[in-house]
């Protein structure tokens, strides 16, 4: 079953009067429980792909596919959805310093309406699930690379969403803190059946998923 | 307050020296405390002129004045059966007739214009210049005058001296001329009401000595009624109900037909200080304006998280005006708290004065009114607003794209 798709998207940007085609037919479709991973050069529009799935930008044609309906960023209520649907995993942790692990984690739930001690305990549940159980009152700051991208894995789960995106998860990571979240992410995958969309540098992780796709020259390829 | 909202305010609150001590925020609360400082001490101090003004405004002259229309005087039988009369209404306090002409002092080698004032008395009411006589004995005595510090100063008099006091009897013209009738009285007290030109120009003798120096038959030119603290605000109704009862053959005056000029220049004097001092206010709100758009510099990928996870613009707004609001809200309150020190300072301060010749009182007085204090809160409170959400405006236009993209 389909879960998220992406259907002849093009994308272009301007940069000194120059029109950049990013994307030019790009289609992709998603089922559930599925874990897609996208590889291409630098600059090929990986995350940009990844962006107008999310509904955090809009793409200049094509047709993004939500839970069975059609959807754009522009909409009112992408935020509802980006919120309840998808979560997000990026290259930079991007926690709010003033924040603790736990409440950072609690976030989401709080933006959906949760009260704060509810988020909260399901905050510190999921993230002793992730093995941070001794970290939940730590500020960003005082937390390993490793550690703060597992809070911000938690993050993305807290709300159950069907699909997570993840833009270069362990593009800031050493080997052994990349390793670790990799086999975090092939493991709640298993576990809780989200489909995880993964853009990625790394090759040898990317086989690690159902499938791979290569993007180049604004499209889509199946590699695997 | 949505979920989201109460969170942040909650967590500003419970951990201050994280969220709300910040540097950016250093410039911004010292420009709201100094300003609120200043605009608090003026008020404060105009409020305390306005109210030591009316206060010895109404201690030194009476509430109400009643004068005959017909006749020159009011003789004791008349003033007898209007003391009576007056008595009767609730809204007054004490009828006290009274002898006051304008003379002449005069000093070794200098003359000076005076207001020469007597009471009568039975005994049973206070004489509303005993409270202010500073120097000396405030009973008097036949021969004794009590004697304005300013005056006495300027004629070289004190205590124990003699002055003599002058009346021209205008009235009086023989072929040979004028004769002025003159007496010499005994210092034995110095008032100092703390109005300038009361202190400069008073003498106060016994009622049969101003009779003696005046040359009239026994009368007085005015009786002087005092009201209960409650009523005095209302003096104007009151003297209306007594001239409806006394009919024409009086005038009633109530003490605002004498000061409610200067009382209301005084107030509008305080209201124009308070409009000029709320510019600083705005002129604080600049920092705002600034701390607020350094902040949204700094979050701004905290931002872009925010609306990533589905927090709309209005909430992030919202959570940003709560930290900076929290911050410049309790630079109001402690500018107000500056302001009162700073004002009550200035009143127990010894080495500045007013000039009495200029501002009718020498003396400088706070008053700390809770209304004004409510008053500025209320305007520092808007304008902060306003200068924290003008830059907030930002946040609609902050691109999540553009702002994850340049981390």
């Amino acid at each position: 079953m389909l879960c998220i798709a992406g259907y002849n998207l093009c994308k272009s940007y301007v940069d000194s009067d120059q029109s950049i085609n990013v994307l030019t037919d790009a289609t992709l479709e998603v089922e559930t429980a599925k874990m897609i991973c996208i590889t291409g050069q630098s600059g090929c529009g990986k995350s940009t792909m990844l962006h107008i799935l999310g509904l955090l930008d809009a793409a200049d044609s094509g047709r993004v596919i939500i839970g069975g309906r059609e959807i754009s960023s522009m909409m009112p209520e992408a935020p509802q959805i980006r919120n309840s649907e998808l979560g997000f995993v990026f290259q930079f942790h991007y926690l709010v310093e003033d924040l603790t692990a736990k409440e950072n984690v609690a976030l989401p739930m709080i933006i959906a309406g949760s009260s704060s001690v509810v988020a909260q305990k399901r905050a510190s549940e999921l993230l002793s699930t992730l093995g941070l159980a001794s970290r939940l009152s730590r500020y960003p700051n005082q937390l390993s690379g490793g550690e703060q991208q597992r809070v911000s894995l938690a993050r993305a789960l807290i709300n159950n969403p069907k699909i997570v995106l993840a833009d270069e998860p362990t593009g800031n990571l050493d080997p052994d803190h990349s390793a670790e979240v990799w086999q975090m992410i092939l493991q709640l995958n298993k576990q809780r059946e989200q489909a995880f969309v993964i853009v990625t540098h790394d090759r040898e992780s990317a086989r690690l998923a159902s499938q791979t796709y290569n993007l180049a020259q604004g499209k889509l390829s199946l590699l695997s | 307050m949505d979920k989201l909202e109460q969170f942040f305010f909650l967590r500003y609150i419970k951990a201050p020296k994280r969220n709300l001590l910040r540097f950016s925020f250093v410039f911004m609360t010292l420009g709201i405390v100094l300003s609120v400082a200043i605009l608090s001490a003026g008020l404060n101090l105009f409020e305390g002129y306005e109210r030591s003004l009316k206060a010895v405004l109404l201690g030194s002259f009476p509430h109400i004045t009643i004068q005959n229309t017909a006749e020159s005087y009011i003789s004791p039988i008349e003033a007898n059966m209007l003391t009576t009369k007056l008595t009767r209404h609730g809204e007054v306090s004490s009828v006290l007739p009274a002898l006051s002409y304008s003379a002449m002092a005069v000093g070794e080698s200098k003359v000076r214009g005076i207001s020469l004032t007597a009471y009568y008395s039975d005994g049973s009411t206070a004489l509303p210049f005993e409270k202010y006589v500073s120097m000396g004995n405030k009973q008097l005595a036949k021969g004794e005058a009590i004697v304005g510090k300013y005056l006495a100063k300027e004629l070289g008099k004190s205590i124990g001296d003699t002055l003599k006091v002058v009346y021209p009897q205008l009235d009086k013209i023989s072929a040979l001329g004028i004769f002025p009738s003159q007496r010499s009285y005994k210092i034995t007290g110095i008032y100092s009401s703390g109005l300038y030109e009361s202190d400069r120009s008073s003498v106060i003798c016994t009622w049969e000595d101003a009779q003696a120096l005046l040359g009239i038959s026994p009368g007085f030119s005015k009786l002087e009624i005092r009201l209960q603290p409650q009523y005095v605000d209302s003096a104007i109704n009151v003297s209306r109900k007594i001239m409806n009862r006394l009919g024409s053959e009086y005038y009633v005056y109530p003490w605002t037909t004498f000061s409610s000029g200067l009382l209301g220049l005084i107030r509008m004097e305080k209201w124009l200080i308070f409009i000029i001092f709320c510019f600083l206010v705005l002129i604080a709100g600049v920092n705002v304006i600034s701390a607020v758009s350094t902040i949204i510099l700094d979050k701004k990928n905290e931002i872009a998280v925010l609306k990533t996870l589905g927090a709309s613009s209005a909430s992030i707004k919202k959570l940003l005006s709560y930290q900076v609001g929290l911050v410049a809200f309790g630079a109001i309150l402690l500018g107000q708290i500056l302001g009162a020190l700073l004002s009550l300072f200035v009143e127990k301060q010894g080495f500045y004065k007013l000039k009495g010749d200029v501002y009718f009182i020498d003396t400088l007085s706070a008053a700390i009114s809770p209304l004004n204090q409510v008053l500025i809160f209320c305007v520092a409170a808007l304008l902060v607003t306003v200068c924290i959400r003008y830059p907030l405006r930002q946040i609609d236009k902050l691109q999540i794209m553009e702002l994850l993209r340049n981390p």
